[in-house]
């Protein structure tokens, strides 16, 4: 069998099914049959996992690997993300070792379509994990009839709002844009705050087209249409989406500082107490906000659902099995470690995400489970996360062309666009067309 | 193989030979001898890899082609995309600007500070001299992080800084702004990249016989005159190895954009080195990042013959 130039004979293949298959009376109970076929192969010299920091969330991450199947872990871990996809792609040309990643929604489609990560449908077990996976985790991780990874972590956006400057304020939480509109020109007015609103607007693929996406998507619009065509014509909504958006900076009811922060710095902002209202930003930035050590409004900062019917979009970001792996039975063991389960069927890493990071599970189980109710209360007001969940489809819907290995590049193109939009250099009719312009000049390349 | 004995050695005729097996080498082979290791050390670092990129240049070559071998050849059309990418001419005319700034800036600071540091009567010259190398020790990495902490548009220790002195009524978007962002990386850079220059001019001020200025002195020059009529014209040759050199690396500079603005806002600060790492490492087109890495060498080796030939490397006492 070949995946993508990585050899398993079918005599592996036949040995590690047959180990599975002996497990199957207990499939379903845990993915007990995953558990049994570990280190069912020789084991290698070293595993090797190269990705970015977030935290200290691989803290004790080799040494139970070690403890648990006296294999070694290299931990290559680059400060972010371009940099770690950098260094994948030249230690993969270099033939290097890589038997795990993780990657960004983005970039999955381009990396699947340049065949450099491996599907994982076919390892022992995985059928168990994947009945388990949440909808758009289910979305975000499945391409062309199979499955690439595991679930890294799923996030949703949804809006943020300091409760004592909206007491303040005598405001309740907005049900309308409309209504925020006009909050904002009253705080203005009123002097309650001097730019009531803030965004989340740094260049990146997450950050300022995710926001305008999700926009987008509440309102009823999409950027692309399944097959593929440009929802950004005259009348679209996502160019009035764009229009209204820009209005909010033109009237300097929105910092213009949202158009330099990504997710963090944006909630190091929000922190300043200046604002009413972050918009949407990805769920578990709440915790810069509501943790004392490091701001100064923790415990005011409030989620709130998206107005309207409420629709938002999330992800799943998945850890994979990239083809610079010379085991891929090990290699699937340590993806298991990264986004599964231990050798003792303890959701390790998954759960130590969602305790210290609020960060959501690919899977159902754990996002039913007794972590949320018991740990995420201490960062907000769950109730609405949980309610907001339930309402989030995957940013696959809004921009299926995500899956395009042209995607990468048009995602540049429109930050630059839309960041002179929403300063006023161009309008949104002019930067809706260089959009729909730009998809040519990105699959020129393609 | 033996020396030739001193005696053997004609003053003043430039022979130097070496006798060996049969016959003696001349001066020419035993120069050559001599390079050879650093010749065939810099052509397993440098060549290889240089010739590599160059037969990518001529390919399309993504991640899976890079990786499995197997990319088509496409001639000059990746040359071409680069060339009439308007991404690519922004970047371009941005470099532009970035190299002309930064390296005025660096030549004129440097040579001020060392005309300074190089004056034994200002009793501050050692504490400089000592100084000075701090920044140039900082990774261009940590330096853009640095500056990016100080020019933060909330908290930044500039705008703290301007606003607490009165000179700024608000707190100002040094990187948000697309017209201050590129001006904001070239201080950065300019910063860490000075004592480089100070150093070198410090090292050429040295070297110029004192003599030389009393000369002036005595003709009754005034201290503009002797330094711009002696001091200048005998800086001229390590002004050029400092201008080719500067402007060789502003032309790639990377880690302050990367780590300072990533390029934005918008496309205000893609450079040449940018535009040639976005297109290798986050388009995964590898062909196009290397035509445009060499386009980017030959506007740098163009700009290094230009110095060279329009600047005199000659000095005469």
């Amino acid at each position: 069998m070949s995946r993508g130039g990585m050899r398993i004979s079918r005599r592996e293949l036949l040995r590690v099914a047959s180990a599975a298959g002996l497990a199957m009376p207990f499939a379903g109970l845990g993915l007990t049959d995953a558990q049994r076929v570990f280190g069912a192969s020789p084991k290698p010299g070293k595993l090797v996992f190269l990705g970015w920091t977030f935290g200290k969330i691989y803290e004790g991450f080799a040494a139970r690997f070690k403890q648990d199947h006296d294999v070694n872990v290299d931990m290559l871990l680059e400060p972010n993300v371009e940099q770690a996809m950098s260094k994948l792609i030249s230690l993969l040309a270099a033939r290097e070792q890589v038997d795990g990643s993780k990657v960004i929604i983005q970039s999955l489609g381009e990396y699947i379509q340049r065949r450099i990560i491996l599907p994982i449908d076919e390892f022992p077990g995985a059928g168990a994990y994947i009945d388990q996976f949440t909808p758009f985790t289910k979305e975000s991780l499945q391409y062309q009839g199979r499955t690439w990874g595991l679930p890294y972590f799923s996030t949703i956006w949804l809006p943020l709002y300091n409760e004592e400057k909206l007491e303040r304020a005598r405001m309740e939480p907005f049900k309308t844009w409309d209504q925020l509109v006009e909050q904002a020109r009253r705080a203005k007015r009123e002097g309650v705050a001097r730019y009531p609103l803030l965004w989340v607007a740094g260049v990146g693929h997450e950050q300022l087209p995710g926001t305008w996406f999700t926009l987008t998507w509440n309102r009823g619009g999409v950027i692309f249409t399944k097959d593929l065509k440009p929802e950004l014509g005259p009348g679209s909504v996502a160019r009035e989406t764009l229009r209204w958006w820009q209005r909010t900076f033109t009237e300097e009811l929105s910092d213009p500082r949202s158009l330099e922060v990504r997710f963090i710095p944006a909630a190091r902002l929000f922190n300043s107490g200046d604002y009413l209202y972050l918009l949407p930003t990805q769920h578990y930035y709440i915790v810069w906000n509501n943790d004392p050590a490091q701001s100064p409004i923790a415990g005011k900062v409030r989620f709130m659902m998206m107005p309207g019917d409420g629709r938002t979009l999330g992800f799943t970001n998945p850890y994979v099995i990239t083809r610079g792996t010379r085991n891929p039975e090990w290699a699937w063991t340590l993806l298991q470690y990264l986004a599964g389960k231990t050798k003792t069927g303890e959701w390790m890493q998954p759960n130590k995400l969602m305790r210290d990071w609020m960060l959501g599970s690919g899977y159902k189980s754990l996002m039913l489970g007794e972590i949320i109710t018991r740990e995420w209360p201490r960062w907000g007001n769950i109730d609405v996360v949980i309610n907001q969940w339930q309402k989030a489809s995957s940013i696959l819907e809004v921009a299926p062309a995500m899956r395009e290995p042209w995607y990468i590049k048009w995602s540049d193109l429109i930050n630059v666009q839309l960041q002179d939009c929403l300063r006023g250099k161009t309008t949104a009719d002019q930067a809706c067309d260089n959009m729909i312009r730009a998809i040519d000049e990105a699959k020129r390349r393609a | 193989m033996s020396f030739r004995k001193p005696e053997d050695v004609l003053p003043g005729s430039g022979v130097l030979s070496i006798k060996i097996r049969g016959g003696e080498l001349s001066r020419e082979w035993l120069a050559a001898l001599f390079i050879l290791p650093a010749v065939a050390f810099t052509l397993a670092i440098l060549a290889y890899p240089l010739l590599s990129a160059f037969v990518l240049a001529f390919h399309r070559v993504t991640a899976e082609s890079l990786i499995e071998g197997g990319g088509a050849f496409v001639g000059l059309r990746n040359f071409a995309f680069v060339l009439s990418d308007p991404t690519f001419l922004t970047s371009a005319r941005n470099t532009a600007m970035f190299v002309g700034f930064s390296v005025f800036l660096e030549v004129v600071l440097g040579l001020g500070i060392a005309l300074v540091i190089n004056d034994r009567s200002v009793w501050l010259s050692r504490v400089t001299r000592a100084l000075i190398l701090v920044p140039w020790a900082i990774p261009p990495i940590v330096n853009g992080l640095l500056w990016s902490f100080i020019y933060n548009s909330k908290y930044g220790y500039l705008n703290a800084l301007l606003y607490q002195t009165g000179m700024v009524k608000d707190f100002v978007q040094w990187v948000g702004d697309p017209r201050l962002a590129l001006f904001a990386v070239v201080v950065a850079y300019v910063w860490r990249t000075t004592p480089f220059g100070v150093i070198l001019l410090y090292a050429a001020l040295q070297g110029i016989p004192e003599e030389v200025h009393e000369a002036a002195e005595v003709d009754g020059a005034t201290l503009w005159q002797r330094f711009w009529s002696v001091t200048l014209p005998l800086l001229r040759p390590v002004l050029v190895v400092l201008l080719v050199l500067r402007t060789t690396f502003a032309f790639m500079v990377f880690d302050e954009i990367l780590a300072i603005t990533q390029g934005g806002p918008g496309n205000a600060t893609w450079t040449l080195a940018w535009y040639t790492y976005s297109h290798a490492f986050r388009y995964l087109d590898f062909g196009v990042g290397a035509a445009s890495g060499f386009v980017l060498a030959l506007l740098v080796g163009a700009t290094a013959v230009l110095y060279t030939r329009y600047v005199s490397l000659r000095v005469e006492y």
